[in-house]
């Protein structure tokens, strides 16, 4: 009862123009954790505790990203990127630290192509179902059926089952997806790794209007050359802290300079 | 449950029907040849240790018979729903209860398909209908919230202990065996323990729901509404709020 009453009457920041606030924010994973989701682990667990350490994935990260704001994630492999991008799509609820999103804007994670996408289901079918997933309704996702074919070049395709696809096509249908609907918070994944040069053109030119249009992006990607050119701000992951965070240019030189590769 | 989860359990629940009948001509008719095969087995073999006529048993064994078989499927499909739906649970901000709630949706319309098998095997065996069979559509509630209720129990606690599944078997079965469905609950005589065994068993309740308007041309009593809907008030209440207070561990365990 006490709980419920200090989660009402505790007052919720406000998040002004900001979309997400984390602040000290902390995500671990248990190692070996596949030995520990047994019964009889759990009982012997009772007797002795055999748990593994946690790796920490994100170590007390605060950070805040306002509507509109460009942010590119950078860090070497582990080093916490697509743990920070989850956390902020509230698909991992962190262990310690607290996250605030702005619940009156429509955030859309892609963090991979075709999440939601049935083999033996066409391609009409997919797109409502994979829209539903990401809050569009029935009517939506009708209304721009005809634009979302269009831009996946699905003409005569579209109501073959996507399993019939080619990993282009695949990758085409999912994108026009998830942009075309105009979302207000985009959360990408390095999902520009798929389909041909020209697909990556149209994608590319795709997030730009999007971009221009106000659509508020967080980019996690190997690729810092596309995020200099994408972004006004970048944030250094190392180790699940953040390194750096900063004007897009200068983080990059510094991680190039850390790298050796400057 | 949010909008977009609700609207996805809908959506994803139908494509499960679809694809299940798309591309099998007899997929349809199987659903109905399947559990009548199984219980024309079963009355047949049952009858012999009942000692009754094959036509009499087989009403009464349908009629309990097709709930149980309803409510086994959702508490077990339900069971690894969350576990088998990492590749949703882990990239979007899904509801937990989406996936064990689509089982239970593809569970209860293949159960509406099944009473369908059961009414034209009736209208074959059964001699007598009344008016108590109009009661039926409101007996299979409880049925359906203890099943989706505990299917959310062991689709929480199967996320966390996976070699929970032998254990959730053998209770199914224990239950089955010693409930009132295969054989009628005056088998047994006063003051025994298989006749205390029947008295506190909560399925006697459930199945009575569907035996007393079919078989007996009887309501069900005062006491079997309020054990059947008690039982499955308490079971999806305790489903709801384990996974409630669970969900947020259910990443680091997918």
């Amino acid at each position: 009862m006490n709980r419920l009453l200090m989660r009402v009457l505790r007052p919720r920041p406000m998040l002004g123009p900001h979309v997400f606030r984390l602040d000290n924010v902390s995500v671990g994973f248990r190692r070996n954790a596949i030995e520990e989701r047994s019964l009889k682990h759990a009982l012997a667990a009772l007797v002795r505790d055999r748990r593994q350490p946690l790796h920490q994935a994100l170590d007390d990260v605060s950070l805040s990203i306002r509507r509109g704001e460009h942010v590119g994630v950078i860090g070497r492999n582990g080093a916490g990127k697509s743990t920070l991008l989850r956390v902020l799509a509230r698909v991992i609820t962190p262990q310690s630290g607290r996250v605030f999103v702005d619940s009156t804007v429509h955030v859309v994670p892609l963090l991979e192509l075709g999440i939601g996408f049935q083999a033996d289901l066409s391609g009409v079918e997919n797109v409502h179902l994979a829209g539903a997933l990401m809050g569009y309704s029935y009517e939506d996702i009708a209304g721009k059926m005809a634009d979302i074919v269009e831009f996946a070049e699905l003409d005569g395709f579209i109501h073959e089952p996507v399993k019939n696809y080619s990993s282009g096509m695949y990758a085409r249908l999912a994108f026009a997806l998830a942009t075309d609907v105009e979302p207000e918070v985009l959360l990408v994944d390095e999902v520009f790794g798929v389909g041909d040069e020209f697909f990556m053109e149209k994608c590319v030119a795709r997030m730009h209007r999007l971009m221009a249009a106000g659509t508020t992006t967080v980019f996690v990607s190997h690729n810092l050359d596309f995020l200099i050119g994408q972004c006004d701000r970048l944030v250094w992951l190392d180790e699940g802290r953040i390194v750096a965070d900063g004007p897009a240019p200068a983080v990059a030189k510094a991680y190039r300079a850390a790298r050796g590769t400057s | 449950m949010d909008r977009a989860s609700r609207r996805f359990t809908w959506l994803y629940a139908k494509s499960q029907l679809k694809l299940k009948y798309r591309y099998t001509a007899l997929g349809f008719l199987w659903n109905l040849l399947e559990p009548g095969l199984f219980l024309g087995v079963l009355s047949f073999v049952f009858s012999v240790v009942n000692r009754m006529r094959i036509s009499d048993y087989a009403v009464f064994l349908f009629s309990a018979l097709v709930p149980w078989r309803y409510f086994e499927k959702v508490v077990t499909t339900s069971m690894d729903s969350i576990v088998q739906g990492d590749w949703l649970m882990k990239k979007l901000p899904v509801s937990p209860f989406a996936l064990p709630l689509t089982r239970w949706i593809v569970a209860s319309a293949e159960f509406g398909f099944s009473f369908l098998v059961v009414f034209l095997l009736f209208a074959v065996l059964k001699t007598q209908w009344t008016i108590h069979c109009l009661i039926l559509p409101l007996s299979a509630i409880p049925w359906s919230l203890l099943g989706l209720g505990l299917g959310l129990v062991f689709a929480a606690l199967f996320t966390f202990f996976r070699d929970i599944r032998p254990v959730v078997q053998i209770g199914l079965m224990l239950a089955f065996f010693t409930a009132p469905i295969l054989f009628k609950p005056d088998l047994f005589t006063e003051h025994t323990i298989q006749r205390s065994m029947i008295v506190w068993h909560p399925v006697t309740y459930l199945a009575a729901l569907f035996q007393k308007p079919l078989y007996d041309g009887a309501w069900p009593s005062v006491l079997d509404w309020s054990v059947s809907f008690g039982v499955a008030a308490v079971s999806l209440l305790a489903g709801v709020l384990l996974v409630k207070r669970s969900r947020a561990q259910f990443y680091f365990y997918l």
